[in-house]
């Protein structure tokens, strides 16, 4: 259920523009990480490299001892890898446990027929959508995509959970619902590391903080310590504010 | 060697003039028209006409039909493509719905032109004489088509990079978003373009005509190799459209010349596939 | 219980369809074989091109090279042998288009297999005339109309077969998921290109298998026969008419249109492409929902 997370040196340009500049960190089993830093910092391109979806230009991606660096995403997917999208990618052609079961069938586990329906709907069951399973995606209401988006990373049964501000654009009624869910897999003992802007998620769920700007990281460590430090401050307000 | 090197140039010319109007319409307009070589077709059997009926030479019949398929293509536009650019949901869709109809359209054409002209071979003798060159010779009729196709190439890219109304056909080509807010009429300019694209398919089909044989058949051909000039040189580039389609005639003509006639679809065709490979966004494409 | 239902009644109609010859004259038979030649092809074709949207007009390629596979081998091997290597030759094409092509964005892939048919075409012709010094082929082969009847209505519950069975596996799940958005189906741990080329193998080998059987009805072959583009037009125009996403909608597309081209060609044999190119613009204005929600509606990034 959890895995260990190794980053050392990873590099990414694109064109001209260094993207990713020698970024190293690991992950503890258990732990939930946020990754985070202003609009176009890298974060993404970071998460995008550990999924397989970007290539490396440099460095090396470790699971659980398991070099991943120059796998394909599917690859990835299978080593115990799952994410979300920044924005919701739901599968319009398939139903909501369709979706679920596309995750199921290709997992690590590869299950099918009537246990992938079963499973399918426990995973939809945990999320909050329990009883859906047919429903069409596009009549889903945003948290409900994001929800059934959780679900089908969690049916691939990962090690290693990576979420692209999975909270983004949520309510505060449903914030409290997402951090929740999160919080739940936190008790179960998934590694997490997470991509988010919001600052009351982030004290809430995460141990740690790992602070990027300018595609290296500028800072850290504990959470309440970190959001302290005056180079995070400089790099989310500007010099004024340090 | 040298005599090849010319006809290469020759036969370049021609593919880069007709992909220059390809683009046009697929990078601008976003319609991929698969009709695109039936129309040059049709400009080379209306040239052929005019000439041998009413003794009116090609150069003549460029003024009479350019601007009328620039009319034309208006109206097709018009009539059968705007319908789907509105109700198109995406790019993608529009691509594939553009597709299927102009394969209607193609077969039309074809098929108008096989009853009135049969599936025979055509052509017509027009400034057949040989002009020393270089220290080789070259028909007239060929050097007439390079210095045509040059030229209004040329006029061309003045027009796209060097007037205010070809920076708006530059604009709507990069983002077709983002164009109508700076004011610019995407729909007008979308239709200018495929009719500026189609005129130029008709000018190509009468240059064509001057020092090739031509079938109702052989339209095809013709579209397929616009297309790959288009994509070898990257979606609505223009100067990458002239370099591919005269990389493309300099390895027509010297596989046709060395290796095998029989063999210049098969080696166009490696080209493509080799650069596709290497360079996914083409010569001069955005990465 | 309703799937063995299904069963029972597709393997009635099919019993009954196997023994029309009988009963029916050879021109009625021949319709038949025609419009079974289209059932199999407009299916096959449905079951690559349908759930990942890459629009292959490659039919004609593949179908040409199983025609003139049985003209070349038909005199010095046996019947199943020259059958079966088609098959290999299908295959080996396949993978050889697939593997260079599938990684193509969709409309590339379009204009490679537009040309590939062409190129095909050509490169026999030369093969041909500079090789083996001989244009055009006789297929001598012991077989009737309805011979060539029963192996394709054979090949045609096969691959009805292979494409329900697809559509129920996980196999069928992933090619849906990766027709939608590619990358999200790649996460999900699918093989994207490996489920992509398998798929294209199946649905060319099916197709060259087509050509192959159909061979002995033509006697006399030659490059411009057994490719001509319109086949893959055909094939494409009665897919999407009938619903390139499902599994019986090739086969309730093919039939009224093979049966309107059989009677147009008849009775109008010159205008004939023409009213094949007028059906091709009125399908896609009259029923923009048939080729547009089955095919493109749904396409990545318009969810947005």
């Amino acid at each position: 259920m959890s895995a260990k997370l190794e980053i050392a040196n990873l590099n990414k340009r694109f064109g001209g523009l260094v993207a990713v500049n020698d970024v190293s960190f690991n992950l503890e089993p258990g732990e939930v990480v946020g990754l985070l830093g202003p609009n176009g910092s890298g974060k993404t391109t970071v998460m995008n490299m550990i999924s397989g979806a970007l290539a490396c230009d440099g460095g090396i991606v470790r699971i659980n001892g398991t070099d991943i660096t120059k796998m394909k995403p599917h690859k990835v997917a299978r080593h115990g890898v799952a994410r979300t999208f920044q924005l919701v990618r739901p599968l319009p052609t398939l139903n909501v446990s369709e979706n679920v079961m596309l995750a199921l069938a290709f997992g690590k586990q590869r299950h099918w027929g009537r246990t992938a329906r079963e499973m399918a709907e426990d995973k939809l069951a945990f999320v909050g959508l329990a009883g859906r399973g047919q429903e069409k995606v596009g009549d889903l209401t945003y948290i409900d995509q994001k929800r059934l988006e959780m679900a089908r990373a969690l049916a691939s049964d990962p090690d290693l959970l990576l979420l692209d501000e999975w909270l983004a654009g949520l309510n505060p009624s449903e914030l409290q619902i997402g951090i929740d869910l999160v919080r739940h897999l936190q008790d179960q003992g998934m590694t997490i590391l997470l991509v988010e802007h919001i600052m009351e998620a982030v004290r809430a769920l995460c141990s740690r903080c790992i602070v990027m700007s300018a595609g290296e990281i500028i800072a850290q460590g504990a959470c309440s310590k970190v959001l302290q430090e005056a180079s995070v401050i400089k790099a989310y307000l500007g010099d004024d504010h340090a | 060697m040298l005599e090849h090197v010319i006809n290469g140039l020759v036969l370049g010319g021609t593919y880069a003039l007709v992909a220059m109007g390809l683009t046009m319409q697929y990078g601008i307009a976003r319609i991929m028209n698969l009709s695109f070589g039936d129309m040059i077709i049709a400009a080379c059997f209306a040239t052929h006409v005019l000439f041998t009926a009413l003794g009116i030479s090609p150069i003549a019949a460029l003024l009479i039909i350019v601007p009328a398929s620039y009319a034309i293509n208006l109206g097709i536009y018009q009539v059968m493509m705007k319908p789907l650019v509105s109700r198109a949901a995406d790019e993608g869709a529009l691509e594939v719905d553009s597709i299927l109809l102009t394969f209607g359209v193609l077969f039309v054409i074809q098929g108008i032109l096989l009853i009135m002209f049969g599936g025979g071979y055509n052509s017509y003798s027009f400034l057949n004489t040989p002009v020393k060159m270089l220290g080789t010779v070259v028909a007239g009729n060929r050097l007439l088509a390079l210095v045509l196709s040059l030229a209004i190439g040329a006029v061309l890219v003045f027009i796209l990079y060097r007037t205010r109304w070809g920076m708006i056909l530059r604009a709507v080509s990069l983002s077709p978003q983002s164009a109508p807010l700076f004011g610019i009429d995407t729909d007008r300019t979308a239709r200018t373009a495929f009719a500026i694209g189609g005129a130029m398919a008709a000018t190509g089909g009468v240059v064509v005509s001057m020092f090739q044989t031509f079938t109702a058949t052989a339209g095809v051909v013709f579209t397929m190799k616009a297309l790959i000039v288009v994509i070898l040189g990257g979606k609505g580039s223009i100067p990458g459209a002239i370099a591919a389609g005269l990389l493309l005639g300099l390895v027509e003509t010297f596989v046709a010349a060395y290796v095998d006639p029989g063999l210049t679809l098969a080696a166009v065709y490696s080209v493509f596939l080799l650069l596709l490979l290497v360079r996914p966004n083409g010569l001069f494409g955005k990465v | 219980m309703k799937t063995s239902y299904a069963f029972i009644l597709a393997g009635g109609v099919l019993a009954l369809l196997a023994t029309a010859p009988v009963f029916i004259s050879d021109y009625w038979t021949g319709v038949l074989l025609g419009m079974t030649g289209y059932v199999t092809l407009a299916t096959a074709w449905a079951l690559f091109s349908g759930p990942t949207r890459y629009v292959s007009l490659a039919t004609v390629a593949f179908f040409g090279v199983g025609a003139y596979t049985v003209a070349v081998l038909n005199d010095i091997m046996p019947y199943p042998l020259v059958l079966l290597c088609a098959a290999g030759i299908g295959i080996t094409m396949a993978l050889v288009v697939g593997l260079s092509t599938l990684r193509l964005a969709g409309v590339y892939f379009v204009i490679f297999t537009f040309g590939l048919a062409e190129l095909v075409r050509q490169t026999v012709s030369w093969w041909e005339v500079n090789v083996t010094y001989t244009m055009g082929r006789y297929v001598f082969l012991p077989f009737e109309g309805r011979h060539i009847y029963w192996q394709l209505l054979a090949l045609a519950a096969v691959t009805f077969l292979i494409s329900w069975s697809i559509g129920r596996s996980r196999i069928g799940l992933a090619l849906k998921a990766l027709g939608d958005d590619e990358t999200v189906a790649a996460h999900s741990g699918v093989d994207v290109t490996r489920i992509k080329l398998l798929l294209f193998v199946i649905s060319s080998t099916i197709i060259t298998l087509v050509g192959a059987i159909q061979a002995p009805r033509w006697t006399y072959i030659e490059p411009s026969i057994v490719f001509n583009p319109t086949v893959s037009f055909m094939t494409l125009i009665m897919a999407l008419l009938g619903g390139a996403m499902r599994l019986w909608g090739p086969l309730v597309g093919a039939i009224p249109l093979f049966l309107l081209f059989e009677w147009l060609s008849g009775t109008f044999p010159d205008h004939f492409s023409i009213i094949l190119g007028l059906m091709f613009i009125l399908i896609v204005f009259v029923m923009p929902n048939g080729v547009l929600a089955k095919f493109d509606s749904l396409r990545k990034g318009s969810k947005l």
